[in-house]
């Protein structure tokens, strides 16, 4: 029984071990792509910011549309910053 | 005398310059289909970041394809689900069109540097080379593992390994592989024309020993290549300026579409997102936007076909802005070879006695000048040669005579050559000189030509009037660019009553006489000083400085290794009158880029008129749509595809460029306004009304 | 209707004939060349540098005068907000009105400071004689004072000279120009009946009821008037500014006004052509924008005069709509105040421009959007060049050179800042606070006519607020109780605080960014080596040119703010047209 434990306590330490290497390579071969970091980033911030838009729309929208719509609104502000971002480093384009 | 020792003369190709194309042909088939699939592989979201515009209307494509697949996405719409799933599907297809038509005229551009970098490629290949090691042992190494500083022999028929100077051996090279020139140049060290030899050519007899200048990759025709392909292409100053206007503008229409929807909720004409889409993407300048690159890289290759190598898109824009063309008058005003033009008796002879000895003394000279004496003497004096030649000796000219003649069969010495030299032969001989011979010099002198006396014995019969040669309509060209605004500058060893009767016949607007490398400089600078943008041209290692002074410095590809990478552009032609040419293609490229622009702005009029009042017809303004559309979904639908087909419109525009009309600013504006400006707001509201009829759209 | 077109035209000879008068001796103030005043106030600015510590021959950068002009304005602001918020214990309280509300004080003193003077608030209930003359009548010289600097050292750097120094510029504005004219400017008007009193209002019996008495306010007025004109300021000293008879009491008056608000915008013109040494091009430049005025002032008072259709079916015959006008000024008279008021962003006005036809609607706000029909105090001015550098740049190129203008090369940094200037401030201080209001239009707005009017009352706004202009369609519930109302009990409204901080974010984007972006234009194209001119030069004072520059301010200026006209005046237009109005 006390093995048993101290295997699965094994298990579980090696398990956890894994996760966090995993998470940790994660985030390396995040820091190396960029994009789909803040891609991902992005679709949290959506999470919070679709309630919003779905408690001002005052129920004309599903939920799923109040995420899709706070999304698009995301992804126009996202587009702003790169065109002003192009306006000022126009060379790097 | 100075004329026969100056007449190194240069190969002038022939025929009509714009006929000629010397770069090795290009293989343009199949361009096309090349072009039609980079136009897809060019939809990766990381090439069309690069082009704000048309990264707009990828990400609205994107959106657009989301309600097609479900209309509801963003919102509960009114309308039939299926109808607005057509509708949707519709505008989807359009931007996608639109992005792929954008790419296609990219993709066309450089395909067509690509295809003339590929045969440029196929002449450099890796080849052995006979390196020279410091012990004077020969090693067989590639030519790719040559560095700089490396010294190399090359025997005929050997493929030159890289870029080099010649330091031993005369031979002679075959560099039509970058000329397209078949006659074989001459190479030799110690002089400032032939000593340096390309990589990729061929040597075609005898052998060379080489000091190589330049390492792997990094030698002439590689950069050529690179330049070609647009590689190392980086936008032009004046391109970033409009990048930056073009992003403001997108910047401020999304602005406008993106705050549109909750005024229009606000006065109950709501509109779909997908509609919001097109309206962005129909204001934004997507004409401009999707053939900029394209207009900068024709640019590029239009010069290229000019057979000049221009080292940045920047030297091109530059050239079209120069205010001050500074010229050689050898060569480049004048043919380079005085011809003769009158005979002149002195001393109690007459013209015909002048043009017999003067014939006499040129039957063996066989510089340009010298056939120029005898056909002037054949032809317009009837003089004939009266001895036999196998009898007579040839006296050829030399620096320290300074004359050049025969002697005859009968004993007798004619010569001719310059006065001083001549005076003091005809003194040597017991002769007198007369006083007319100095005011015979004189004369020709005031006229602007090189005068050479002649004699026989020690009697001195005249003088012969040798002239300048302008080249044939320079002087249109010239007014030309004075109507452009572009002042020359001629400069030139002789002296000023020479200078100013070459310059006033070549019709150029100031000149330096007795100008020495310096002078060059010196006039630049000067020139700078007062803001002016310089070009010139230049051959020799002594015009280096003054090449890389000026804001365009054409090398002549003849020229040493040392001009060449002091320019911005060589010429593989060698002529220096293409530096005309250039500006030309400067100001064409430039107005290609301004006229597009125009059109690209003034053509929002139009598309406002017919989306605007059919989007927000339930706002009552409906008597806005001034081109009766016949409704909402069609005025969208032709607007789009209006927006669409311009820009595979206007490719051929974008690639041959605005045709150039030599005529003042105020002239050119008032033209291109009226055609782009002017022609950019009508041209639109015909085109989508055309297509609303014709599309089947309710 | 023949003598109101009559009026008109007289005011706009007026105007033109002052042009090079006034803008010559402008050219004199500021090149420093000698002028009729010098014997006075030469000593008196010696006294004012030596005492601020000013070296006056000194010329600052683009960088060194943008953040001269904040810092001042900094300073400034904090002076007007210490004096409304503490007027119930300052002097000269005679009504022992208490202090606005935060937000009211805070919007007030920014919108006086960017020469705004959006008035959120009713002089006679909201502010004392102290604060009307210490804390909104001192902003009124400077910031009019600030423009003028501005323009002038967008002027200078266009043609090649060093800015100049903010505080000499500054200090000759207010000496040499802003404060001469108006000490005979308020004289006029006291003499043609304005009011400049000290005491509190009149109670008096009215003629109805001797028992019931009736409070009239009244103040220093006189004083307020002229440079509330001349500086293109525009905030009334009553609520109703100068429809007010105490403030606009006679045709003559309103002339006198109209030439003052006009006056300095249209002849910094003339003064531009002096420094350039090119006065062809400045009164080419000077039609260009003449003609856009005055088809303007015709599209206007044409709608005016012809009235609302509604009403003339009601009266079974046309007449001239004078709803929220005042009868002693009609039609023409208001309209061509409307324009000249929305144009060169004063913001006072003899009408309520809510009531106007919606043509006049329409022409209000794209004079507000353009800001160059004569524009703001200097800036105006300045615009007009920027503009004509971006036409400069469009369609230069088209002459197959480098764009220049004025010698000068235009590229990457002058276009960033030009087309930021021109092309992007005005949709965000204008269009995303708009289209925030119009989303909650009951919880932010307060909108009291829903509907295309409504629409255009909430665009008016932010773009009176944008523009600095000030004046307001109003309609809006924008405005905070006044303190006596506070006191009695009333509580600040949401809609108010929302009104009084959005704008706040209009007006500081719409002067503080354009005036660095102009000043760093200026000092970028001062510092550039100037190209000699040759036949190859896009010429940039011919007929042409000049047409092109009106056809790249339409299409880029003001066609982004199509689809808004379209929502708004043009869909009202309709409406009215249809008969549901």
């Amino acid at each position: 029984m006390k093995r048993i434990t101290s295997q699965r306590q094994n298990a579980l330490s090696s398990a956890s071990a894994t996760v966090l290497e995993t998470t940790a390579e994660i985030v390396e071969r995040w820091q190396q792509h960029k994009l789909p970091r803040y891609l991902f980033l992005g679709l949290c911030f959506n999470l919070v910011l679709a309630p919003a838009v779905f408690a001002a729309t005052g129920g004309d929208l599903s939920k799923v549309q109040a995420y899709w719509l706070a999304g698009l609104g995301l992804v126009t502000v996202a587009l702003s910053i790169y065109l002003f971002f192009v306006m000022f480093v126009p060379e790097k384009f | 005398m100075q004329a026969s020792q100056d007449s190194k003369t240069r190969q002038m190709p022939s025929g009509k310059r714009d006929t000629r194309r010397h770069t090795p042909k290009a293989n343009m088939s199949g361009l096309y289909q090349r072009a039609v699939r980079e136009a897809f592989v060019k939809l990766d979201p990381r090439t069309t970041a690069k082009n704000p515009v048309m990264f707009i209307v990828w990400v609205g494509t994107i959106v657009t394809a989301l309600v097609t697949l479900d209309p509801n996405l963003f919102g509960t719409v009114q309308a039939d689900p299926g109808e607005q799933r057509i509708l949707n599907g519709l505008i989807t297809l359009i931007l996608f069109f639109t992005l792929v038509f954008a790419n296609f005229a990219e993709a066309v551009a450089e395909g067509r540097g690509k295809a003339q970098a590929d045969s440029l490629r196929s002449t450099r290949s890796d080849t052995m080379a006979r390196k020279l090691l410091p012990d004077g042992t020969i090693q067989e190494v590639s030519s790719t593992e040559l560095r700089r500083g490396d010294q190399v022999k090359v025997i005929a028929g050997d493929m030159i390994p890289a870029d080099g100077e010649v330091i031993k051996g005369v031979a002679s090279v075959d560099e039509s592989a970058i000329t397209g020139e078949s006659a074989p140049v001459l190479k030799q060290p110690g002089t400032d024309i032939a000593s340096s030899v390309t990589g990729g050519t061929r040597i075609l007899s005898d052998e060379l020993v080489l000091n190589i200048t330049s390492d792997p990759g990094q030698g002439f025709i590689d950069r050529m290549i690179a330049l070609v392909e647009g590689a190392e292409r980086s936008k032009t100053p004046n391109e970033i300026a409009l990048t930056v206007l073009l992003t403001v503008l997108t910047q401020v229409f999304l602005i406008v579409v993106a705050t549109v929807s909750p005024l229009a909720n606000y006065v109950q004409a709501p509109t779909t997102i997908a509609i919001l889409i097109s309206l962005l993407v129909a204001l934004i300048p997507t004409t401009i936007g999707g053939l900029l690159s394209a207009i900068g890289i024709a640019g590029m290759d239009r010069v290229a076909q000019f057979n000049v190598i221009a080292t940045s898109g920047r030297a091109v824009e530059a050239c079209g802005d120069i205010n001050t063309l500074v010229l050689d008058k050898t060569g480049t005003i004048t043919l380079g070879n005085r011809l003769a033009a009158e005979f002149i008796a002195v001393n109690g002879h007459s013209v015909e006695q002048v043009a017999q000895i003067a014939l006499d003394a040129s039957v063996f000279d066989e510089t340009p000048e010298g056939k120029s004496i005898v056909q002037l003497a054949e032809q317009e004096h009837q003089a004939k040669t009266t001895f036999d030649p196998t009898q007579a000796e040839g006296v050829d000219f030399s620096a320290r005579t300074r004359m050049s003649g025969t002697n005859l069969p009968n004993g007798k010495e004619a010569r001719k050559g310059a006065v001083e030299a001549v005076k003091g032969f005809v003194r040597s001989r017991g002769g007198t000189i007369p006083d007319q011979l100095d005011a015979a010099y004189e004369k020709v002198s005031r006229l602007g030509g090189t005068p050479l006396a002649v004699c026989q014995d020690n009697d001195i019969y005249g003088v012969i009037y040798l002239k300048d040669v302008v080249k044939p309509g320079l002087k249109e060209r010239f007014d030309q660019l004075r109507r452009m605004g572009v002042k020359t500058i001629m400069l030139t060893g002789d002296n000023r009553i020479t200078a100013s009767v070459i310059a006033q016949e070549a019709g150029v607007d100031d000149f330096i006489a007795e100008a020495t490398p310096e002078d060059k400089i010196d006039v630049i600078r000067k020139e700078q000083s007062e803001g002016k943008l310089v070009a010139m041209t230049g051959d020799g290692t002594n015009d280096a400085p003054a090449l890389a002074q000026a804001n365009v410095g054409v090398a002549m590809n003849s020229g040493t290794q040392a001009a060449k990478e002091a320019a911005n552009m060589v010429d593989l032609d060698s002529d220096p009158t293409k530096l005309i040419d250039l500006v030309t293609i400067g100001k064409q490229l430039l107005i290609t880029r301004g006229a597009l622009t125009t059109f690209s702005i003034s053509n929002d009029i139009a598309k406002y008129f017919a989306i605007i009042p059919t989007i927000f017809a339930a706002a009552g303004i409906g008597s806005l749509n001034i081109m009766g559309l016949k409704s909402p979904q069609s005025a969208i639908i032709s607007a789009l595809i209006y927006n669409a087909l311009i820009i595979p419109a206007l490719i051929p525009l974008a690639l041959k460029g605005v045709q150039f009309r030599p005529l003042t600013a105020d002239q050119l504006l008032r033209r291109n306004i009226f055609i782009y400006g002017l022609g950019g707001v009508i041209a639109p509201f015909i085109a989508i009304k055309i297509i609303d009829m014709l599309i089947p759209f309710a | 209707m023949l003598q109101g077109w009559f009026q008109i035209a007289l005011t706009l000879l007026l105007i033109v004939a002052i042009t090079p008068l006034l803008g010559r001796y402008m050219a004199r103030v500021y090149l420093g060349e000698r002028s009729f005043l010098d014997r006075i106030l030469n000593p008196v600015e010696r006294v004012i540098y030596g005492l601020v510590g000013i070296q006056p021959r000194e010329s600052m950068t683009g960088w060194q005068y943008a953040r001269a002009i904040l810092y001042s304005n900094v300073v400034m602001v904090a002076l007007i907000i210490f004096i409304i918020a503490n007027q119930g214990w300052l002097p000269l309280n005679p009504t022992g009105v208490g202090a606005p509300t935060w937000d009211t004080t805070l919007h007030t003193a920014i919108s006086f400071i960017t020469n705004t003077n959006q008035q959120h608030y009713s002089g006679e209930t909201y502010l004392s004689y102290g604060s009307q003359m210490w804390a909104l009548g001192y902003p009124m010289f400077t910031s009019a004072a600030t423009g003028l600097a501005v323009g002038i050292a967008f002027i200078r750097g266009l043609t090649g000279r060093p800015l100049g120094n903010l505080y000499v510029d500054l200090i000759r504005s207010i000496t040499r120009i802003l404060l001469p004219i108006s000490i005979v400017g308020a004289v006029i008007f006291i003499a043609a009946g304005v009011p400049e009193t000290l005491s509190g209002p009149a109670v008096v019996a009215t003629l109805e009821d001797p028992a019931v008495s009736q409070a009239i306010a009244r103040g220093p007025v006189a004083h307020f008037e002229i440079i509330k004109q001349l500086g293109e300021n525009g905030g009334g000293f009553f609520a109703i500014n100068a429809a007010h008879p105490f403030e606009n009491p006679s045709p003559f008056t309103n002339l006198l006004q109209i030439i003052g608000l006009m006056a300095i915008p249209s002849s910094l013109i003339y003064t531009y052509g002096v420094f350039a040494n090119n006065r062809k091009q400045a009164w080419l430049v000077y039609g260009m924008v003449l003609v856009l005025y005055v088809a303007f002032i015709i599209v206007t008072a044409i709608g005016e005069y012809q009235g609302n259709p509604a009403v003339n079916a009601l009266l079974g015959g046309q007449a001239p709509n004078l709803e929220g006008k005042e009868v002693r000024f009609g039609w023409a008279q208001s309209a061509l105040y409307a324009v000249s008021t929305t144009g060169t962003m004063t913001g006072a006005v003899n009408s309520l421009h809510d009531s106007f036809m919606p043509s006049g609607g329409f022409v209000t706000l794209s004079d507000m959007f353009l800001q160059i029909i004569w524009g703001g105090q200097g800036t105006g001015t300045a615009y007009l060049f920027t503009y004509m550098i971006l036409a400069v740049f469009v369609t230069g190129l088209m002459v197959g050179r480098t764009p220049e203008f004025l010698g000068r090369k235009i590229e990457k940094r002058e276009v960033v800042l030009a087309s930021f200037l021109l092309l992007l401030i005005h949709p965000i201080a204008i269009l995303i606070p708009g289209a925030i209001t119009l989303n909650f239009p009951d919880q932010l707005g307060g909108i009291s006519n829903p509907g295309f009017h409504g629409l255009a009352q909430v665009i008016y706004e932010y773009a009176s607020a944008a523009a600095n202009n000030g004046s307001g369609f109003e309609g809006l519930g924008d405005s905070q109780p006044s303190p006596f109302a506070i006191a009695a009990g009333a509580t600040p409204t949401a809609t108010a605080l929302w009104w009084n901080l959005s704008t706040c974010f209009s007006l500081l984007m719409g002067r503080y960014v354009p005036i660095t972006a102009l000043l760093l234009l200026a000092d970028s194209m001062s510092r550039k080596q100037p190209v000699p001119m040759t036949t190859g030069t896009l010429r940039t004072d011919t007929g042409l040119f000049i047409g092109v520059t009106g056809g790249v301010i339409l299409i880029l200026g003001a066609l982004t703010f199509f689809p808004i006209l379209a929502l708004g005046p043009i869909a009202e237009a309709f409406q009215i047209a249809k008969g549901i109005g």
